[in-house]
């Protein structure tokens, strides 16, 4: 199952997503502009790229082994922390000069610790990120957001003007919009574009320079604005997930039919669904907002499941969803935890839900076959 | 102030049959009158005051939350108000050959690599083994189960109980105690709000001093572990100075009474250059986290005949406790908070940056003379055995043998036992340690 569309930029984006540092990040790194990483969702992008440096987003893509890594973390540790970390150790990383990372998880923020102390970054930076979602945590936030400017003021010799972080947020919350132009394209009862093809063009968001991939999404929304659409598909499908990165899962299983029309992932829609306010006074507020209040939120975030679980209904609703697939990585207690929940709410709902178990690395795809095609069975279709 | 709340009978029955037990514990002990049978009454007889308490207040409808000893208990002490440990069902004796069953029931809820400890404790609230709370205090930290067991066991039986999370910070500097300060405040007003008790802060101080008193003589006892060999065996000590501490005599007079007989008698028996263990004390050993609690009679024991093992200290043993100052409210909040913050055991080391993990070790094997550090990596603390890498090296450094083991303190299907003695076995024989 493919768009109709023959589309070079599409085609630019899924060669984006199958490499970390892609074609266009190769030209930002050949013209001297520095890049610094980030861990989780929650990371704030807009302070890197008002600092003048082009935030990515960290994956393990075409890691093949965990060797390195495995001699410090354990094989309870997820495998995508073991991946990146292997990565990095291996030297694969050593173009950013820079990498912020958050407590969002127990896996990830221990990458911070061993990477501090195993990888030569120049710049390492961790910040505590809130578990609850009130005006007390937006301002806790707000502080460390302070900090992390500061970090980057102190290592680039720089000063961040309010100027520059608004112009920053603009440029995001036009990405952001763009991207939720694209799917408001999966809305329509024949798509013009699959969730394999969508997670490409999400993954590409966080791994170029804004600005191009702003201009690359309005070349390929406009290609699809007239496009046929996808017929040929049994069920339409949601995803609700963490980290995942990666196409291919998403490929088997519309392979089966299952087409995928929206999610509720950190590479999708909880990261575009909602803008931060381009005209607060302090930019730095606006982004703790945005972060703790108005981001649609990650499963840590302690007293907002209902929020989260009214998030997928909606979805839901929204993109006439036939079935909704829970996709955790072994050993995450944060999305184990939320499928539970989401199964229980969907049942009560009579809204049909699979769990999968995954590793970072796309393995066991037979297996995964079998059971996208048994849950498109068990829905009748 | 009643809780017109309902509570499941089984959950009654299972902590009256565990209090039944534990009385039956204590009669046969009161034919030993050694010292070390009174250290051992007192703590039973704590945990029967605690089974008291929690079930009056469920029997007769009276106001009592669940919390942790995360959270200063300090302050529950000076309020007056009942509570039991959350995952409090976990640990009673009396379930205790049911456990592997009630696993196989917790799997169905949160699968089979989420930590035991918590996701017994939903099945336990959703196959009503647990008493119901007027209210319950979330734990959010050290780790990411703990954020999630809160919220699953919101939207099932404990769907209308009231339940209060404070935000732990990251970092262990003074913005981050007074906003943690700020949550205990927060807290305080929402055990009010719930359960009408109050709290008075003349009160809360007696209650600072008291504990105060109680952790300077666990640290006092903890000098006399030092002594080489070590006066007490595994079962004295360690465990139950942390239980006692925290939640079974927190700022309660008894407690410190009880620390003063241990003391008494790790003194006799440190004069005499009496070991802990039976056959003597071959090898120091430092359990770096939880004891296996489930399974602990099946490896313990065995350590100490086959290989004249003392476990010197374990991570809940270990005190780096500052007292509480009493100067004011304000004081007392900021104390309270960076204990809860950075001083009780796997909170310390797990919540924030992995820096105690290292600097525990290095103290710990400096000046209670370890021969081996043992990581037991259990199943559920993933966050620390990311640092295994690290752990290693430090031990590599401080020239002592580090095992890494790889179980789940609650079922021994995970890693067998015989495994695990097979592992040790290695360990003891490839580093030399056997030969001492």
């Amino acid at each position: 199952m493919e768009t109709t569309v023959e589309s070079k930029t599409l085609q630019q984006f899924q060669e984006a997503t199958e490499t970390i540092v892609n074609p266009e990040l190769k030209k930002w790194i050949d013209q001297g502009g520095k890049v610094m990483g980030y861990f989780c969702s929650y990371g704030p992008e807009e302070v890197i790229t008002a600092a003048g440096m082009l935030p990515i987003r960290m994956r393990a893509t075409g890691s093949t082994s965990t060797e390195l890594a495995d001699a410090y973390l354990s094989s309870i540790n997820c495998s995508f922390c073991r991946h990146c970390f292997n990565m990095g150790l291996q030297g694969d990383y050593d173009f950013i000069e820079g990498l912020v990372w958050l407590n969002n998880c127990d896996h990830v923020r221990r990458i911070y610790d061993n990477w501090k102390r195993k990888v030569n970054t120049p710049l390492t930076h961790m910040m505590s990120l809130p578990k609850m979602t009130t005006e007390v945590q937006v301002e806790w936030f707000h502080d460390e957001l302070v900090n992390f400017k500061e970090a980057l003021e102190k290592h680039l010799g720089i000063t961040i003007t309010d100027e520059k972080l608004r112009e920053a947020i603009k440029l995001h919350n036009e990405t952001r919009r763009l991207l939720r132009q694209l799917y408001e394209l999966r809305k329509k009862d024949n798509p013009p574009i699959t969730g394999a093809e969508t997670l490409s063009v999400v993954v590409a968001s966080t791994a170029m320079p804004k600005e191009k991939f702003n201009q690359m999404l309005k070349e390929l929304l406009a290609e699809l604005g007239d496009a046929e659409g996808i017929t040929d598909y049994r069920a339409r499908l949601m995803i609700v997930a963490g980290i995942l990165d990666d196409p291919a899962f998403i490929k088997v299983i519309e392979e089966q039919g299952g087409l995928v029309v929206t999610d509720s992932m950190c590479y999708g829609t909880r990261i575009i669904w909602n803008e931060v306010d381009e005209g607060a006074n302090d930019p730095l507020t606006a982004l703790a907002r945005y972060y703790i209040q108005d981001k649609p939120a990650c499963p840590r975030m302690f007293d907002t499941q209902p929020q989260r679980s009214k998030f997928v209904k909606d979805m839901i609703k929204e993109f006439k969803v036939d079935g909704v697939i829970g996709e955790r990585m072994i050993f995450c207690d944060l999305w184990t935890g939320e499928n539970f929940m989401l199964g229980r709410d969907l049942k009560e709902e009579g809204i049909p839900f699979l769990k999968l178990d995954r590793e970072y690395i796309m393995a066991g795809a037979g297996q995964l076959r079998t059971r996208a095609q048994a849950f498109l069975e068990s829905m009748g279709r | 102030m009643t809780t017109k709340r309902k509570q499941p009978e089984k959950a009654l029955q299972l902590y009256r049959d565990d209090k039944a037990y534990m009385q039956m514990l204590l009669d046969g002990l009161s034919l030993d009158e050694s010292e070390e049978a009174e250290i051992n009454k007192g703590v039973i007889k704590a945990v029967l005051d605690k089974y008291d308490e929690v079930l009056d207040c469920a029997e007769n409808d009276k106001p009592f939350i669940t919390s942790w000893f995360a959270y200063a208990a300090e302050l529950f002490t000076a309020m007056g108000v009942p509570w039991f440990m959350f995952p409090q069902t976990a640990f009673l004796g009396i379930e205790a050959p049911h456990v592997t069953d009630d696993i196989d029931g917790a799997e169905r809820l949160l699968g089979s690599d989420f930590c035991t400890v918590l996701r017994l404790s939903l099945y336990y609230v959703e196959a009503d083994m647990s008493p119901t709370p007027s209210a319950c205090i979330a734990l959010l930290h050290p780790c990411d189960g703990t954020v999630m067991v809160h919220q699953a066991i919101k939207l099932g039986k404990w769907r209308d109980v009231p339940m209060f999370g404070a935000d732990p910070p990251y970092w262990e500097d003074e913005r981050s105690y007074e906003y943690y300060a700020n949550e205990f405040r927060r807290m305080v007003d929402f055990v009010t709000e719930h359960t009408g008790y109050t709290l008075d802060i003349d009160r809360l101080r007696e209650v600072c001093e008291e504990s105060n008193k109680e952790y300077a003589l666990w640290a006092e006892y903890n000098e006399l572990r030092r002594v080489v060999p070590c006066p007490h065996d595994w079962t004295i000590g360690p465990p139950q100075c942390f239980a006692m501490a925290t939640f079974y005599y927190p700022g309660k007079p008894g407690g410190a009474e009880w620390f003063k007989t241990l003391i008494a008698n790790a003194e006799k028996r440190v004069k005499a250059g009496v070991s802990g263990v039976s056959g003597g004390e071959k090898i120091r050993m430092l359990w770096f986290d939880i004891l296996p609690l489930m399974w602990q009679f099946d490896i313990q024991p065995w350590l100490e005949s086959e290989w004249g093992v003392s476990i010197v200290m374990n991570m809940f043993g270990f005190t780096p406790y500052e007292p509480i100052d009493t100067k004011n409210e304000d004081t007392m909040f900021r104390g309270l908070s960076k204990r809860s913050l950075t001083e009780y055991p796997m909170i310390r080391q797990a919540r924030g940056v992995a820096d105690h993990f290292l600097t525990d070790i290095e103290r710990i094997v400096k000046d209670y003379k370890i021969d081996c550090v043992v990581w037991p990596a259990h199943m559920g603390h993933k966050d620390g055995s990311a640092n295994t890498g690290m752990m290693r090296e430090k031990c590599r450094e401080l020239g002592v043998p580090y095992l890494h083991l790889g179980v789940d303190i609650f079922d021994k299907r995970y890693t067998s036992v015989d495994e695990v003695k097979d592992m040790f076995s290695k360990f003891f024989s490839s580093t030399g340690l056997g030969q001492k």
